[in-house]
C-alpha cells in the first residue's frame, strides 16, 4: 500500500532515479496489536542511501514513520535498524550496493535491530543496551592524585587500545548476536568492547574490578564466537578479536 | 488539561552536548541535583560531528605557543568584535580543561615523548589543536558521558539511587521556559516516545542547545540544530546579540546529492591538503585580505616549507580564517573555474602517502570512499561552502554564563554569543565548550546557592504552554510542515546565505512574514507517540524565530565583516566595530537594538602592534594609546 495523505504536492522524482520497493515494518503501540509490514515505492538514486529513502517516504508519504538518525554519516550511531536481515547504518549504505540485478526490480525490507523492545515503527527501547555499557565501568579508574598536565602515554601504549575507542554505541553488535537475542542478559559484544577500551588503556588501574563483572555468568564465557558482530560493525572494529583478547586476560589473570 | 508531572530540580541543562554536559559535571561536583535534558539518545549530541581537534595553548608541539597568542589569533578570526573578556578567558583556562579532559580518561593523539599532540589549523598562528584523528568530537563527549556515568555510581555508592544527583532525560524535547517577572522559574518539555509532557521546576536552567543551522538547505548540521535554546532564551525575555554572522564552512561535501553539506575537515587543510581551482592553481594566494597581508606565505614554495620549519616561514593561506577561504572558493566557482559539480578540488593525494592519509585522517577517507565513490588518497575531493555555525546567540555575562535579561538562566557553547565576534577559528568550539560550559555550570549553581526564591509555576500557565505545544497535533487541514521546512530553508540558503545584498534579504524578511501565517496553521498526522511531524513543527517555531533575527540583524549592520558579506558594503567599517545588534522577540516578531560594546582593557590591547590595531579601530578608540605598543610574548 502506498499512502498518499498529507502530501500537498506530488512527490517529486528526480532525473535517472529507478523505483524501488520498501517494505518497511511498522508499528504504532497506540492501536496495533502486533507489528506489520508497509510498503512503499520510493524513487531512489545510485548515489542515494538507504537513509535518503526513508526521509523519502517520512517528508512525502506518512509523516508519522518514525525512526532514529541524527548525523546521517556514520558517526553518531543512531539509524542501526535491519536491511534486508543485516544490521547496518541506515545513512551508511549506498543504493547502487543494493540495487537488483539485470534491472529487476529491488525490494528492501527495513526491519528495527532485534533484542530490544520494540516502542514504535524502528525504534527500540536502548536502555538495556546503555544499561549493560554502563555496567562494566566505562570510566577511567586510577588511584592517587590527579597530575597538574597530562598523564604522559608512549604512541605505541595509544595504539593499543585504539581499534576499540572507535565505537559509537549504535548497537549494530549487539543486536546483531545470536547468544544476545535468546539471553537478553548477556552483556553482549558492544559492553565488552568498552570494557576492552579501559582494560587495555596503559594510564586505566581497573582492569582487575572490570575482568571480574565480566567473569561473571553473564560475562564473556557466553560469546560462541560467531563473528556477527565484527560482520555488523559499521566502524570496522574487530569485535570478536577484542571479546577473545578479554577472555585471555582472564585466563592470564586466574593463572 | 489531564495533570502533569512536575519535577523540582536545583539546575536544569537543556542540551546534552559538550557544553551541557560540562556544565551537568561542574553542578554536580558542586553538590547539586541536576537534570539533563536532550533530544537525542544519551551520547549522540551534534558534538560527535566536530573532527579536527580542541584549540588550547598547550605548547606541546610548538612551546611558543601561549595564551596570549591565542588570544590575539581569535580576536584577528572574529575581526576584532568579539567579546574580550570572553576571548581572553577562553584563550586563558582551554589548556587546563584539555587537561582536566585528559584526566577524565579522553584518548589523544600523542607526541614523541607521550604529551597530547596539536595539529595546525586555520588562523591559529601555531600546532594548538589537541585531537584524536579526525574524531575529536566524538571521543570529547564520549568521555564526559563516561564521566557522568562515574558520578552516578558514586551517587549509587553513597545514596542507593544512581539518579541521586544527576538524572538524564534523553529523547525529551524542551518547548517553553516559563518566567515570574525577571526570573526563570523552570521549563516544559515532552517526552518524544510518548508525547507525554513534564514540569521541570528550578532556580537555574543552563541552555547548552547548540545552533541553527537546520535553517539553511546546505548545512553540516543535524537535525537536532534547529536553534531551540536561542528562541527558548528570546521567547523568555532574553537578547541575541551577533545573530547576523553565520558561518560557512568552507570545505562540505557538494557531491553526490544526498551527502551534500556533509562535513569534510579542516584538518586535512591543517595537515597538509591544498585547494586548487578547475586549472590546478592554488588560488588562495591571491585571497589573502588586508588585514591578513605579511601573516601568510607568498609562494607555494615558502608554503610548503612552513610544514617543516614553522619559525623561518609563514603559514599556507590555505589556513586563512573560515569567513575568507569559504568567500575565496564562492568567488572562484563564480568566475568559472570551480569543479565539475560546483566546488573547487581539495588535494591532499598529491601531498602525503596513502597510508599516511589513512593514518592521519581515516573518517575522511571512508566517508568519501563510501559515501562517494572517492579515492581520497589517489583524487582530489570536491569541496564547496556549507552552514556550519552560528557565532550569535544568547547574550551572556562572560564570566558566569548568565543571559541578559534573565535571573537564572545561562547559556554556553554554540547557543551563547560574543565569544567568536565575527568569525569563529576552527578549533575554538570543542574549547568553548569545556571552559564556558563549566562556567555556565558553576554560575548556576552559585545562583542555587544565592538562594533565588521558590519556584512554583501557575498551572494555568502551564496549561496554556501546553495548549501552544499541542496546536499542530489538533489543528485539521493544515499545512505539512516539511514543506514550510524545505521553503524557508531555501529562502535563508538563497537570500541571506554567504553573499548578501539589501534587496535580497528584505525579500527574504518578507516571505519570513508570510511563513509565520503558514508555521501557525500547520497540521500532523497521527498520534503523539514519536511523531516525527509533530517534533518538526514544534521545531520550525523556533527556526524562524531565529531566522527572522538573522535576516534583520543582516540587513542592519551596513558592512562586511567575517560570516557577514554584503555585496552592496564591502570591506569592514571601523565604527561597525564595537556596535552589537541586539535581537529582542516582542511576541509577534523581532526588535533590533543596537549597543556599543564594553571598550577592551588596556593591557589587552597592548598585546598588539599598533598598526594592526589601526586596521580595526577608530582613531578616538587609540587615544591614549601607546604608539609604540608591543608584541607581548611573556
Amino acid at each position: 500500500m502506498t499512502t498518499t495523505e498529507a502530501a500537498p504536492k506530488p512527490a517529486p522524482v528526480p532525473e535517472g532515479s529507478r523505483t524501488v520497493t520498501l517494505k518497511i515494518q511498522r508499528f504504532n503501540p497506540e492501536v496495533d496489536d502486533a507489528p506489520h509490514f508497509e510498503t512503499y515505492d520510493v524513487p531512489a538514486l545510485p548515489t542515494d542511501r538507504v537513509l535518503n529513502l526513508l526521509f523519502y517516504v517520512k517528508n512525502y508519504l506518512d509523516g508519522s514513520f518514525a525512526f532514529r538518525r541524527s548525523c546521517a554519516h556514520g558517526v553518531c550511531g543512531s539509524d542501526a535498524m535491519r536491511i534486508n536481515g543485516v544490521n547496518r547504518l541506515a545513512c551508511k549504505v549506498l543504493m547502487k550496493d543494493m540495487f537488483a540485478a539485470n534491472g529487476k526490480q529491488t525490494t528492501l525490507t527495513i526491519e528495527p535491530i532485534k533484542g530490544l523492545p520494540l516502542e514504535k515503527d524502528l525504534y527500540v527501547d536502548m536502555e538495556p543496551f546503555f544499561e549493560a555499557y554502563r555496567a562494566i565501568k566505562p570510566y577511567l579508574m586510577t588511584y592517587g592524585n590527579d597530575p597538574t598536565r597530562e598523564r604522559i602515554q608512549s604512541a605505541a601504549d595509544r595504539a593499543r587500545f585504539d581499534d576499540t575507542t572507535k565505537c559509537i554505541l549504535c548497537a549494530c553488535c549487539t543486536t546483531s548476536c545470536p547468544v544476545y537475542w535468546s539471553e537478553g542478559s548477556y552483556f553482549g559484544p558492544a559492553a565488552i568492547v568498552n570494557a576492552h577500551r579501559f582494560i587495555f588503556d596503559s594510564r586505566d588501574e581497573g582492569a582487575e574490578e572490570r575482568l571480574d563483572i565480566l567473569n561473571d555468568v553473564e560475562g564473556v564465557w557466553r560469546c560462541r564466537t560467531t563473528f556477527n558482530c565484527t560482520d555488523a560493525c559499521p566502524r570496522g572494529i574487530q569485535v570478536t578479536k577484542a571479546i577473545q583478547e578479554v577472555k585471555r586476560a582472564l585466563l592470564f589473570k586466574r593463572t | 488539561m489531564a495533570e502533569v508531572e512536575r519535577l523540582p530540580y536545583d539546575v536544569v541543562v537543556i542540551g546534552a552536548g559538550g557544553a551541557g554536559l560540562r556544565a551537568v559535571i561542574e553542578a554536580r561536583q558542586r553538590g547539586h541535583r541536576v537534570a539533563v535534558v536532550c533530544k537525542s539518545l544519551f551520547g549522540k549530541a551534534h558534538t560527535v560531528m566536530a573532527e579536527g581537534g580542541c584549540a588550547a595553548s598547550m605548547g606541546n608541539v610548538n612551546d611558543n605557543d601561549n595564551w596570549q597568542v591565542h588570544f590575539r589569533d581569535t580576536m584577528r578570526g572574529g575581526k576584532f568584535l568579539n567579546n574580550w573578556r570572553m576571548a581572553e578567558l577562553h584563550a586563558k583556562e582551554a589548556p587546563d580543561r584539555v587537561w582536566e579532559l585528559e584526566t577524565y580518561g579522553a584518548l589523544f593523539d600523542r607526541t614523541a615523548d607521550g604529551r597530547i599532540s596539536q595539529r595546525n589549523f586555520g588562523g591559529h598562528t601555531y600546532p594548538r589543536l589537541a585531537h584524536v584523528g579526525d574524531r575529536t568530537g566524538l571521543e570529547l563527549i564520549r568521555t564526559m558521558q563516561q564521566k557522568v556515568v562515574s558520578l552516578q555510581q558514586e551517587d549509587h555508592a553513597a545514596t542507593g539511587d544512581y539518579e541521586a544527583n544527576i538524572k538524564v532525560f534523553a529523547e525529551c524535547t524542551v518547548t517553553e521556559l516559563f518566567t515570574e517577572g525577571d526570573r526563570v522559574t523552570g521549563a516544559l518539555a515532552y517526552w518524544r516516545e510518548s508525547g507525554r509532557f513534564v514540569v521541570f521546576e528550578a532556580p537555574s536552567i543552563v541552555l547548552a542547545t547548540g545552533g541553527i543551522g537546520k535553517s539553511f538547505q546546505v548545512t553540516s548540521n543535524s537535525w537536532e540544530y534547529t536553534g531551540d535554546g536561542h528562541a527558548l532564551a528570546a521567547r523568555a525575555g532574553a537578547s541575541l546579540i551577533n545573530m547576523e554572522f553565520v558561518q560557512f564552512h568552507p570545505t562540505g561535501m557538494v557531491w553526490p546529492p544526498s551527502v551534500k553539506g556533509i562535513l569534510v575537515t579542516e584538518g586535512v587543510r591543517g595537515d597538509g591538503g591544498v585547494l586548487r581551482n578547475a586549472e590546478g592553481k592554488r588560488f588562495m594566494f591571491d585571497y589573502v585580505p588586508e588585514v591578513f597581508k605579511g601573516q601568510y606565505a607568498e609562494s607555494e614554495e615558502e608554503a610548503d616549507r612552513w610544514y617543516a620549519d614553522q619559525n623561518a616561514n609563514r603559514r599556507t593561506p590555505d589556513l586563512l580564517p573560515r569567513d575568507e577561504v569559504a568567500r575565496a572558493i564562492n568567488a572562484e566557482v563564480k568566475a568559472g573555474r570551480g569543479s565539475p559539480h560546483g566546488g573547487v578540488f581539495l588535494d591532499i593525494a598529491s601531498r602525503m602517502s596513502a597510508e599516511e592519509i589513512k593514518r592521519r585522517l581515516p573518517s575522511m577517507y571512508h566517508q568519501f570512499k563510501e559515501l562517494a565513490d572517492v579515492d581520497i588518497t589517489a583524487e582530489p575531493m570536491e569541496v564547496g561552502p556549507t552552514c556550519h555555525y552560528v557565532m550569535g546567540g544568547i547574550e551572556v555575562d562572560p564570566d558566569s554564563g548568565a543571559a541578559a535579561g534573565v535571573r537564572g538562566l545561562f547559556a554556553a557553547g554554540e547557543c551563547s554569543g560574543g565569544m567568536h565576534g565575527s568569525n569563529r577559528l576552527g578549533g575554538n568550539s570543542l574549547s568553548d565548550l569545556l571552559v564556558f560550559g563549566r562556567r555556565a555550570g558553576l554560575g548556576a549553581a552559585n545562583h542555587v546557592e544565592s538562594g533565588a526564591g521558590d519556584t512554583g509555576i501557575p498551572q494555568a500557565e502551564v496549561d496554556a504552554a501546553m495548549e501552544r505545544a499541542l496546536a499542530p497535533v489538533t489543528a485539521e487541514q493544515g499545512e505539512n510542515p516539511y514543506t514550510v521546512h524545505a521553503e524557508l530553508q531555501q529562502t535563508m540558503n538563497e537570500l541571506v546565505g554567504i553573499i548578501r545584498t539589501e534587496a535580497e534579504i528584505a525579500d527574504a524578511i518578507g516571505k519570513l512574514e508570510t511563513f509565520k501565517q503558514r508555521v501557525a496553521g500547520v497540521s500532523v498526522n497521527g498520534v503523539r507517540e514519536f511523531n516525527p511531524g509533530w517534533h518538526l513543527a514544534l521545531d520550525l517555531r523556533n527556526m524562524l524565530l531565529v531566522s527572522e533575527c538573522v535576516a534583520r540583524a543582516a540587513l542592519e549592520r551596513t558592512e562586511s565583516r567575517g560570516g557577514h558579506t554584503r555585496e552592496d558594503y564591502p570591506g569592514m567599517r571601523a565604527p561597525w566595530r564595537n556596535q552589537l545588534i541586539q535581537c529582542l522577540y516582542t511576541g509577534g516578531g523581532v526588535r533590533l537594538h543596537t549597543v556599543d560594546q564594553v571598550p577592551m582593557r588596556t593591557d589587552l590591547l597592548e598585546l598588539f602592534e599598533y598598526e594592526e590595531l589601526q586596521k580595526y579601530f577608530t582613531e578616538e578608540e587609540l587615544t591614549g594609546l601607546a604608539t609604540g605598543a608591543t608584541t607581548g610574548k611573556e
